[in-house]
């Protein structure tokens, strides 16, 4: 049914990665295409292969960029139709010519989610495709990308099948209990009922917490390194981006803030507050800067407070400590290399209870890189939350299957409440089938039919 | 031939969903004929002798609620009642009452006969008679035409009705009764996708050769609660049913014998229920089990037969014999006839509307088991349904469709003109979204006034109508505004309350009626006291259930909006779905053949993916 347009757009994230790609779909991608690509080899329509070439302005015969061109050819694309993506070195001005190319020769610029729209028209995907297939077009990153490509293939759905189950089995034995009075039914007691119910609670408050970090994996979090000059801040920042280095790029400049810059810790996106301007000064232009970082460190999902530890406490080290919230702060004791020179009792000493910082103090070494990775997974620990979530896990990453977990969450809850007040068994049920509902956004619908067969074949109904 | 007789509606089959459908188009106004094979079988009950149970007594209540006959038919004829599940929610109580079958018969004949508008033609009808897609009438077998503006078929299990014992194998709709062929034949030349049910039935106990001290005794309930608005009380004596059980000794005969079982052997190809297995199929499913349960319903005051309700069979006659002789207490008991079961055509429930009358042939409307349902008190739920409409066809005015929000009936046809019918329907509580306010109390407050408007409600019932529902109006009043502490302390504390009196002193009485720990019949005491006779129990009853519920009905409607998300958004009735691109073609065909009045009722439909309905809703919103 709309086979009758074709439609273009970036479809990489605006400002992010090396490469960018332009994507065309529709019967005309093809025709458009070769109208400003010029390749060395007449292959451009061969369907599924990458083709190097360069994208010329015809008008101009100006030369944009250098590109690989890859044809997909219909049913067999991505959204089942004529597809053409032209990938092109990342900047965003090329990529915007590219596509205003594509604009002038006939191609429409694409709604917002129009080639998932289509995919999903096309029978290509699934719902639930559709919004995996999302969350990998945003993946900035590997890691990013690995959780995703988890979701696509649903081990969320897998990890709460099995819940949905024992709920399932809680419902049976309670719906069996009011329709089948006349049977020889023995349902299990409420307190085991009961049992079952918070088992199922627990399971889903784990996947629950797990959100806010996979959230933290898709939208990326803000890190500020904060110290006093010298303690080894710049070489502790270089350890922990290590080989993400290269990726480093500005945000683009709408969002663009001299106070940030990308980049990406084991995969995961991070926005670094720059902290350097954090000093004294008497210039008033300074000064806003210093207000607006400090408010920055302030909303700072992590802030690791470096202190060198091979020379004493000083007055800095312990403003610092105070001013950085202890909800995000982490300390890094650096120079682990060199002599300690600091020990609990000075922290004591400095009204400081060092006990009480403990679990949240790492010994590192910007030099050698010890400590690092106890760096690193502390920093994960804090994001994921008191529920320490093992790397690869599942994790939620939408909202809305957030959303639909917290509510299966609550729903039981209720109804662990009510069973246990001994409220009526059709209240509870009303309380279970709305959390199976909820679960159901996950898994798919459970209908009384299923749940009916579960009765006959659990126990044996009829007079 | 020249047609000999002309009616407004035209009903096949006096059975439990005939018999209403026949009544309430009479009653209505439509010129109504009902045919039947045998008048002496009208209203017969070939199964069990007993009416109501677990939602089931919610489908009498809401017939009778809506001018139905059934509730005043078992009134007259129980012999004995009990409330189910009085110890558990108003919701899920339900009324049930074994009958005495023969009283039942002719009870529900008398009322028949003496109905207006109405009458009772003896004659199989070989031939459904239609012009194009609008049906014109019937013919018999002599040859007979009946004209008709609507017709209404029940055919139980009577077409194409095939018995089984055993190996031995015979035509017939019930035990002795011949069964319809020609009618089969004329029903699947029309065109419908019909498909072959099963049921069973129990071998016949001679009551004289039970050794009755074997078992326990059931007995009813001490003050019979009533199926029908309109029945004040029932004085008749009660009789007792007794509870026993199989054995091993028994299933080891079972076993022993099962190839000579037509259920295991492959004779038998239409689908049973699993909600009422046969002995045999209890035996082989549910091996670890060392005994299953045996009712013994007595089948009236003057009759010694007796119905072993739990042991329906089709084991040849034989083995019938030895195991239930195998039973403690019937060691000595001679049967008066054998079990068998029963296959039987029935007409997929999708080619029908809500109206349920069949999409291929206006006027023509089915009802009862050929809509794959099993069940008297299902039956009549369609009967009454069917035959309104069928009326209210003929009368040329507008249809009626009932909504799952507001009765057992109308979750049970959209149940299943969405979903067609893989096995018996039966109905429970659990099928309806809207469990708690469904109940059986207050089927009049959800029903009657639709059918005062429908004209099935006569001025008398009209106006003990309202009056009831004045009393529930002034019991709910006095529930919330009198303060728990106007309550003295003597009567506070027979309310047996947990927890301290300051947690509820402020409070009013509703918030009492919405307690689990409060002792609702010491607070329908007080309220009895209070009130006096301006309210009668039962309208007491009614208003404290209302509020029983109140604070989860919000709950309730969550999950129906969850539910039924897009049930107000009509499909128009012309859209051809194969022409809607995105759709599998498995999709395509379902959506055809079912043709869903609403999106809803669509997303309902096994098979049809989230994807699909997207598709469907963004066709909807573009158009």
């Amino acid at each position: 049914m709309f086979s009758d347009d074709t439609i273009a757009a970036i479809s990489t994230p605006p400002g992010r990665g090396g490469i960018g790609v332009v994507r065309l779909s529709g019967p005309d991608s093809l025709n458009i295409t070769t109208s400003f690509f010029r390749s060395e080899s007449i292959e451009a329509g061969v369907p599924n292969r990458a083709q190097y070439g360069r994208v010329v302005d015809p008008a101009t015969d100006e030369l944009l960029d250098e590109v690989i061109v890859t044809y997909f050819k219909a049913p067999h694309s991505y959204t089942g139709e004529e597809v053409v993506e032209i990938s092109a070195h990342g900047s965003p001005i090329i990529l915007a010519r590219i596509l205003q190319l594509a604009l002038m020769r006939g191609a429409r610029l694409a709604e917002p989610g129009e080639f998932t729209f289509r995919a999903f028209f096309n029978k290509r995907i699934d719902l639930a495709q559709a919004q995996a297939v999302r969350d990998v077009i945003n993946a900035q990153t590997q890691y990013q990308a690995r959780v995703a490509t988890k979701q696509l293939e649903g081990a969320l759905s897998k990890r709460v099948t099995p819940l949905k189950d024992a709920l399932v089995e809680v419902i049976v034995h309670l719906e069996s209990s009011l329709e089948f009075v006349e049977d020889d039914v023995s349902p299990e007691a409420a307190s085991s009922l009961l049992d079952k119910i918070v088992d199922v609670i627990d399971a889903l408050t784990a996947i629950a917490s797990s959100f806010s970090f996979g959230w933290y994996l898709k939208e990326g979090f803000d890190l500020a390194i904060v110290g006093r000059p010298n303690v080894g801040k710049s070489s502790v920042f270089n350890r922990l981006i290590g080989s993400d280095r290269a990726i480093v790029t500005e945000l683009p400049g709408t969002t663009r803030d001299a106070l940030y810059e990308s980049t990406s810790i084991s995969g995961v996106p991070v926005r670094l507050i720059d902290t350097a301007g954090i000093r004294e000064t008497n210039d008033l232009v300074e000064s806003i800067g210093i207000i607006r970082s400090r408010a920055a460190i302030a909303d700072a999902d992590i802030s690791i407070l470096v202190i060198d530890g091979s020379c004493l406490l000083r007055k800095e080290d312990l403003e610092l400590l105070d001013s950085v919230p202890e909800a995000s702060r982490i300390i890094a004791l650096n120079k682990t290399d060199l002599p300690n020179s600091l020990d609990e009792e000075m922290f004591d000493q400095a009204g400081v209870h060092f006990a009480e910082l403990y679990d949240n103090v790492v010994g590192i070494s910007a030099l050698t890189g010890s400590g690092f990775e106890e760096l690193t997974s502390k920093i994960f620990e804090r994001l994921s939350g008191a529920a320490a979530t093992e790397r690869d896990d599942i994790m939620l990453t939408d909202a809305r299957q957030h959303a639909a977990v917290q509510e299966a969450i609550e729903q039981l809850t209720a109804a662990r409440e009510l069973l246990s007040r001994r409220e009526l068994e059709e209240i509870v049920l009303l309380k279970l089938r709305g959390a199976l509902a909820a679960l159901g956004e996950i898994t798919g619908e459970t209908l009384t039919e299923d749940i009916l067969g579960q009765i006959f074949s659990t126990f044996c109904i009829g007079k | 031939m020249a047609a000999e007789k002309t009616f407004d509606v035209i009903v096949i089959g006096a059975g439990h969903s005939g018999c209403e459908a026949a009544h309430i188009a009479a009653r209505i106004g439509a010129r109504t004929a009902l045919v039947t094979i045998d008048t002496n079988s009208i209203g017969q009950m070939s199964c069990n002798p007993a009416i109501g149970g677990i939602a089931k007594g919610h489908l009498v209540r809401e017939v009778d609620a809506l001018g139905g006959i059934m509730g005043e038919v078992i009134d007259a004829t129980g012999i004995q009642f009990r409330l189910l599940n009085r110890s558990r929610g108003p919701a899920v109580q339900s009324p049930r009452a074994q009958a005495d079958r023969n009283l039942y018969r002719s009870e529900m004949r008398r009322r028949l006969s003496d109905t207006q508008n109405l009458s009772i033609i003896e004659g199989e009808v070989a031939e459904i008679k239609f012009n194009a897609d609008r049906v014109t009438g019937v013919e018999l077998a002599g040859g007979t035409i009946i004209e008709g503006r609507s017709v209404v078929l029940t055919t139980g299990t009577f077409l194409n009705g095939l018995i089984h014992v055993g190996k031995k194998t015979f035509q017939a709709g019930r035990s002795g009764e011949p069964a319809s062929i020609k009618l089969a034949d004329c029903i699947r030349g029309i065109g419908f996708k019909t498909g072959r049910l099963k049921t069973g039935t129990p071998p016949r106990l001679d009551g004289r050769t039970i050794d009755y001290s074997k078992f326990e005794r059931q007995p009813g309930d001490d003050r019979p609660v009533p199926f029908s608005f309109k029945t004040e009380s029932i004085d008749r004596r009660q009789i007792e049913c007794s509870i026993g059980y199989t054995n091993e000794e028994v299933h080891d005969v079972i076993r022993r014998n099962l190839d000579k079982s037509p259920l295991y052997s492959g004779d038998i190809q239409g689908i049973g229920p699993r909600y009422c297995p046969s002995i045999e199929d209890k035996v082989v499913k549910f091996s670890e089990k060392s005994r299953h349960q045996i009712f013994l319903e007595p089948e009236g005051y003057d009759t010694y037969e007796v119905y072993p309700n739990g042991i329906s069979t089709s084991m040849a006659e034989e083995v019938q014999h030895e195991f239930v002789r195998r039973i403690s207490g019937l060691e000595n008991v001679k049967l008066l006839r054998p079990g068998y079961a029963v296959e039987y055509d029935f007409v997929d429930p999708r080619e029908l509307a809500g109206t349920l009358e069949t999409k291929r042939i206006n006027g023509l409307f089915h009802a009862g088991q050929i809509n794959g349902t099993s069940g008297y008190e299902e039956a009549a739920g369609q009967g009454i349904v069917a035959g309104m409409n069928a009326a209210l066809a003929a009368l040329g005015r507008a249809p009626v469709v009932f909504d799952r929000a507001e009765s057992y009936i109308g979750v049970m046809i959209d149940d299943l003109v969405t979903k067609g019918a893989d096995e018996p329907y039966r109905m429970f509580t659990s099928r309806a979204e809207m469990r708690l306010s469904l109940r059986y109390d207050n089927a009049d407050q959800r029903l009657t006034p639709l059918a005062r408007k429908i004209g099935s409600i006569g001025d008398c019932d009209w106006e003990a109508f309202l009056k009831r529902q004045d009393q529930v109006a002034l019991v709910k009043d006095y529930l919330q505004t009198a303060k728990v502490n106007d309550l003295d302390d003597e009567l506070l504390r027979e309310l047996e309350l947990v927890g301290s009196a300051d947690a509820y002193g402020g409070k009013r009485l509703d918030y009492l009626a919405r307690r689990p720990d409060c002792s609702q019949q010491r607070l329908l005491e007080i309220i009895k006291t209070a009130i006096g006779n301006l309210a009668e129990e039962s309208q007491i009853t009614v208003a404290m259930n209302d509020l029983r519920y109140a604070g989860y009905l919000k709950d309730q409607e969550a999950l129906v909006r969850r539910r039924g998300r897009y049930d107000d958004l009509e499909i128009p009735a012309g859209l051809e779905f194969s022409k809607i691109s995105g759709l599998s073609s498995e999709v395509v065909q379902k959506l055809t053949r079912i043709r869903p009045r609403t999106v809803g009722q669509a997303a309902r439909i096994p098979g049809v993916t989230p994807a699909a309905v997207s598709i469907l809703l963004v066709m909807l919103c573009r158009s």
